[in-house]
């Protein structure tokens, strides 16, 4: 990888960082903003000189060229660490920040890679190297007059066996938390059939514990899990063998696992969508309800609603939460917030059609969006787990929440 | 720090941009003897106004002396600012970077290890060529440092010295030093570096070494390992198990990238073996699933990608898990078109229903494009003959749905569907028949009814009356390929409701001759000749029994499709070409076609619209051979076994494509055949053909002859005579390509055999034979090198009709300084 830009959400270059001898001209970013006219580029592009590969967070795009054929994921990877990295050391990624600290960010780019490939990329490791801009480091410099923003101290971790933590991490009151989050996938057809149910899954840590702990996690069914991938703390065997995590955690937060439920069939809620449409005027009614309680309440559900393009003008009303819309997507978002238990909410009205069209030819597609605090779909439980290594027990918490990430209903 | 002034990149040349230097450049010099106290924090300010000047593009090197001078500093912070505006011009000044030499070198010997690192790296990225002897001092100390931060730069320093200068660096036995520090170093970090570093070096070291410690690394020198142990041939089954199950549970690392990586090992290990190659993808197939789901949108395109190419090379491994093929809404375009074909490259018996009644809900997509798509996915799923049935009701709804795009895109389909399942025309010339010409605006589409009308005209009651309505507005039409494909129908019309049609058949003779397009021109002349020459000779021409298509052509041969598997992991995937097809372009220039990649080339233009036998290529022989190579593999590809005949539209061409008839007289006489009245038609004198002949030469306006017999006869006969024409500036201008030529030489029943070539220099070779010549004899062969910046052309006469060979000439000549005029 030759270089790197970062790019405002107007195509102005923010930062330049090059690690190859041959430095590249950053015409390429206008070559690259001229491509991405529809922000609808692919993330690897060639450009008559360079591979371009790009990802956008918050707006901001981050740009890197190759000169020479790489495995693709290697740079796309590196581009979202860097932009994991970035936001974790700045509390986020906007353009203020970035020109706020870009000193920062050159000197993380610099340890991120050397030499066209990735060196350091633990943000703990990162963290030891050069410190995060936090009110007190800033505070610091005002009061003692500017000592530097960077470790004089050795950076432990390069050294330890675990690259992912150092050995003298020390708390005054050791806790772990554990957070179950799965997303739902969903697709529901014209018919009412539920044609795709999956959950993707992650369980997030954030260990704030002394010393080097190992730690044990059991599930009470494993069984149903159809893939995972690791955090690379993670030990093999003992999940090869006994379905059992054994890892020793990075300080701080982290994704330990993420999995996949498949064939999945109960889905919390259903929708009841329907058009008719005769004579320029379409009748809607899309009724809404708890089809399996899942036990726990199912909150902050919207509805967004995609008018068809040959809507001229609507009339809907809701029994229950409100209807907003924007005016330049021509999507409507009907929030109905904590799904009632006794009643069913139902949008309904009529929609006019644009002059000349006799019947909706376009059918919408519904994005429902729901959370669910406290239990996780697919079933998966965490049975228990075990602190060894260390002489204090720390306290332990657990959550559990799903959303929906992708609950499309077809109409 | 205060937003960076709105300054034009190119601002140094503006005054106020040169007075801000000039200002910083006073200040930098006062602060750099100065040991006040806050100096230090002065100096940050300035030392980040210029940082940020540099960003911005602003060209802030003549501060280079100053910046240096400043930089004797403790503060650590000031150092990196400092080395990060070093590292940016020493380049561009190599001069100057020689005075940074000293104060780095300075700082190699710092008490933090952090500075000692910084600065060998600062040092080593100077990469100028005449510093190298400044570098092996440190570097070696740098080796041998007490701190593994500083080691870990020191080897990627090696690394670094070897791109500037390779001989230094073993010289000063570095690659030794390297060896040693692996095996004695404990540090996770170095031995990721030592890897990224050392790879170059060690190539083929030890692999085994080196996988059993993988999990030592960090993830993406695993990466590393992982693609040298891709390359690596286990020397019996049993390592290649030891490296799979060593391996193993690298496909659940969190890193994308390592997942890939291990995945292509493990493709790479068992290409030899069958069986488990297919375990593996089995086994492949979830770590790759669960990563499309769970990375950012990014990430899932790339995987993706791979995930499309291993369900295009073995789709009945993935035909149940068609369902994580289905599109989001939320998708973009470029996502939604590889899980479209990835949703028809699965389908089979069991999930055919499934799939398209998926694909169909896509037919009402908002995204046109994605709507189109998916109407050809099942059009392509059908032709894949599975379920046909159903499908067909589904193409027939799609008619119903009266939306333009959806019935154009439609009756394309059915009109292929119905060239490889003749038995559906009942139920689809029903619906098709419904279907208002009013309604279908683009030309594939008008085109497809006109083909479905003329080829059931029997079954379509009105079908001579549509026809009529189009040849009405011919003039209003387009499009060629319109036009041409509405003679052919009409003329097929007319073979089976003659009465009905003649009258119509008549009206678009008539404009096809005075159709200002050659190919239509062309083609109405030739059908009005058949039917003067008999309408039976015309039906067996025009509409013979056809076959039922087997298989159509495909548009990736699999061939590249197996390039493409090779290259497992790399960007050729995210592409779906072979690097050769774009890593090659940007370094070649127009005179870069050497041997060895004109035959990659010739793969790259016969994928697009080129004709096999016209293919770039600067070899003759190898031209010759590899044309009529080409010929027969394209005859079996290309369904209705269409030979040499270039015609615009190669689907539709159907009747034309059988030209083996023997020649059909060009230069017929002129006396009005009853036809003509027949037809109504009334030919003008000054029809082209009259200007064609010679006195005393008339050509074959067919000849045949293949590559293999003009390469013997080439090499049987003495060049008659050479001459060298110039050409006119429109001419060459028009000459970007070989194909304009050819076109024109045939209008003057002069044909290409081969041809090839860059601009500016092409090469061709014609022939033609004198008409009523007995077969084999009566040929004129031509080697024309046309050099367009020269704006000259010189050309090689044979033949073995010694005697006519002045007026072939001349013909040629008269042709050939006709082009583009």
């Amino acid at each position: 990888m030759n270089c790197m830009f970062l790019l405002s959400d107007n195509g102005e270059v923010m930062l330049e960082k090059q690690w190859m001898g041959q430095p590249v001209d950053r015409s390429i970013c206008s070559w690259f903003w001229a491509q991405n006219d529809s922000r609808k580029v692919p993330s690897v592009i060639a450009s008559p000189t360079y591979y371009v590969f790009h990802i956008v967070r918050e707006g901001i795009t981050f740009l890197a060229c190759s000169k020479t054929e790489m495995p693709p994921l290697l740079g796309i990877e590196f581009l979202c660490k860097v932009a994991d990295v970035i936001s974790e050391y700045l509390g986020g990624i906007t353009e203020d920040l970035i020109k706020d600290n870009f000193v920062i960010v050159y000197q993380l780019l610099d340890e991120m890679m050397d030499n066209g490939f990735p060196l350091t990329t633990e943000i703990n490791t990162l963290k030891d190297m050069i410190a995060p801009p936090n009110i007190v480091s800033r505070m610091l410099s005002v009061v003692t007059g500017g000592s530097s923003n960077m470790n004089t101290v050795l950076p432990i971790a390069t050294t330890s066996n675990w690259p992912w933590r150092s050995t003298d991490v020390k708390y005054s009151n050791n806790e772990v938390y554990f957070d179950l989050v799965e997303e739902m996938d969903v697709i529901v057809n014209r018919d009412g059939f539920l044609i795709k149910y999956e959950v993707y899954g992650e369980i997030r840590v954030i260990a704030r514990l002394s010393g080097v702990p190992e730690l044990t996690m059991t599930f009470a069914n494993p069984s149903i899990i159809n893939d995972v991938s690791f955090h690379p703390c993670v030990q093999f065997r003992p999940w090869e063998t006994h379905q059992q995590l054994t890892f020793v955690p990075p300080d701080g937060e982290f994704k330990l696992m993420s999995y996949r439920v498949k064939k999945l069939k109960n889905t919390p809620i259903y929708v009841k969508p329907q058009f008719s449409s005769t004579g320029g005027l379409c009748r809607v009614s899309i009724l809404v309800g708890i089809r399996n309680d899942p036990g726990k309440q199912i909150d902050y559900t919207t509805l967004e609603f995609p008018l068809p393009s040959s809507v001229a003008s609507w009339d809907l009303t809701a029994n229950h939460g409100n209807i907003s819309s924007s005016p330049g997507s021509k999507t409507l978002t009907w929030t109905i917030g904590k799904m009632p238990k006794d009643k069913s909410p139902c949008l309904s009205g009529t929609m006019h059609l644009e002059k000349g069209m006799d019947h909706l030819e376009e059918f919408p597609t519904l994005l429902v969006k729901f959370k669910i605090m406290g239990i996780a779909m697919s079933g998966l439980r965490i049975d228990r787990t075990d602190v060894r290594n260390v002489t204090y027990s720390p306290h332990k918490g657990f959550r559990a929440v799903s959303k929906a990430a992708n609950y499309e209903i077809r109409t | 720090m205060p937003p960076p002034p709105p300054h034009r990149p190119t601002s140094t040349s503006t005054p106020s941009g040169k007075g801000e230097l000039a200002e910083l450049k006073t200040q930098l010099r006062q602060l750099a003897g100065s040991r006040a106290p806050g100096v230090e924090d002065l100096k940050r300010e300035l030392y980040k106004k210029v940082i940020s000047y540099m960003t911005i593009g602003i060209d802030v090197s003549p501060l280079f002396s100053e910046m240096v001078m400043c930089s004797a500093t403790s503060d650590v912070v000031l150092k990196k600012m400092c080395y990060l505006y070093v590292g940016n011009y020493a380049r561009v000044h190599p001069d100057l970077a020689l005075l940074t030499i000293n104060f780095l070198q300075k700082d190699c010997q710092d008490e933090y290890p952090m500075i000692r690192g910084l600065a060998l790296r600062s040092l080593c990225s100077l990469r100028v060529q005449n510093l190298v002897e400044y570098l092996v001092g440190p570097l070696r100390s740098g080796l041998k440092d007490t701190h593994g931060y500083v080691r870990t730069v020191a080897v990627l320093g090696v690394l670094k010295l070897y791109h500037i200068a390779p001989n230094a660096c073993k010289d000063n036995d570095f690659p030794a030093m390297l060896k040693e520090l692996i095996h004695r170093d404990g540090d996770s970090q170095l031995h990721f570096s030592f890897v990224s570093g050392g790879i170059q070096f060690f190539y083929l070291m030890n692999n085994e070494h080196m996988i059993y410690m993988i999990k030592d690394f960090s993830e993406w020198a695993q990466c590393l390992v992982l693609e040298m142990v891709a390359k690596y041939v286990p020397e019996d089954p049993n390592e290649t198990f030891d490296i799979m199950n060593l391996l193993e549970d690298r496909l659940q690392h969190a890193n994308s990238a390592v997942v890939l990586a291990t995945i292509k090992v493990f493709l790479n290990l068992t290409m030899s073996m069958a069986d488990v190659h297919q375990q593996v993808y089995e086994r492949i197939k979830a770590p790759l699933m669960t990563l499309v789901s769970s990375g950012s949108p990014e990430q899932s395109y790339a995987v993706l990608c791979h995930l499309h190419l291993l369900v295009m090379r073995a789709p009945v491994l993935f035909s149940s898990d068609y369902k994580h093929f289905y599109c989001r809404y939320s998708d973009p375009s470029y996502i939604k078109k590889l899980k479209l074909e990835m949703l028809t490259a699965v389908a089979n018996e069991n999930n055919t229903y499934e799939i398209v009644t998926e694909l169909s809900e896509y037919a009402a997509n908002v995204d046109v494009a994605i709507a189109r798509e998916s109407i050809r996915a099942v059009g392509k799923i059908a032709l894949q003959q599975y379920d046909v049935n159903a499908i067909v009701d589904r193409l027939l709804q799609f008619l119903e749905m009266e939306k333009d795009y959806v019935t154009a895109e439609t009756l394309v389909l059915v009109k292929d569907l119905l060239r490889k399942y003749p038995q559906w025309s009942q139920d689809c010339i029903a619906v098709v028949g419904n279907v208002s010409s009013k309604h279908v605006q683009e030309p594939k589409a008008k085109a497809a009814l006109l083909w479905m009308l003329g080829e059931y005209a029997l079954e379509m009651p009105d079908a001579p009356y549509v026809l009529e309505g189009f040849v009405e507005s011919w003039a209003e039409e387009e499009s060629p390929e319109v036009r041409l494909e509405l003679l052919t129908a009409v003329a097929k019309c007319f073979f089976r409701r003659a009465p009905e049609t003649q009258k119509i058949l008549g009206a678009a003779l008539a404009a096809a001759l005075s159709d200002a397009h050659q190919d239509v021109h062309d083609r109405g002349l030739l059908y009005y000749r058949l039917l003067q020459h008999g309408v039976e000779t015309a039906e067996r021409v025009i509409n013979p029994p056809k076959q039922a298509v087997s298989v159509f052509a495909d548009t990736q041969s699999s061939e590249i499709k197996d390039r493409i598997f090779d290259e497992f992991n790399t960007l050729a995937v995210v592409y779906q070409q072979p690097s050769y097809m774009f890593l090659d372009k940007e370094h070649r220039g127009a005179f870069e076609f050497s041997d060895d990649t004109s035959t990659n080339a010739s793969v790259t233009e016969s994928s697009e619209t080129m004709l096999a036998s016209q293919s770039v290529d600067a070899n003759d022989n190898d031209l010759l051979l590899s044309a009529s190579e080409k010929e027969d593999t394209r005859g079996n590809l290309v369904s209705n076994g269409s030979s040499s005949y270039v015609a615009p539209s190669n689907s539709l061409i159907d009747g034309l494509g059988s030209f083996t008839v023997p020649p059909a007289a060009s230069s017929l006489p002129t006396a009005s055949f009853a036809i003509d009245d027949l037809l109504g038609l009334s030919l003008s004198t000054n029809s082209p053909e009259s200007t064609l002949a010679q006195p005393s030469l008339v050509l074959n306006a067919k000849p045949a002859l293949n590559p293999g017999a003009f390469q013997q006869k080439w090499r049987q006969l003495p060049v008659a005579s050479t001459e060298d024409y110039g050409l006119s500036s429109q001419a060459a201008a028009n000459l970007t390509g070989p194909q304009p030529l050819l076109k024109h030489m045939q209008t003057h029943l002069i044909h290409c055999i081969a041809s090839g070539g860059q601009a500016p220099n092409f090469k061709f070779f014609f022939f033609a034979q004198k008409s009523n010549a007995s077969t084999g004899l009566g040929y004129f062969l031509v080697e024309c090198i046309i050099n367009v910046t020269a704006r000259k052309c010189t050309v090689n006469y044979k033949t073995d009709e010694s005697d006519l060979l002045e007026s072939f000439a001349a013909v040629f000549k008269s042709a050939i300084l006709n082009f583009g005029v």
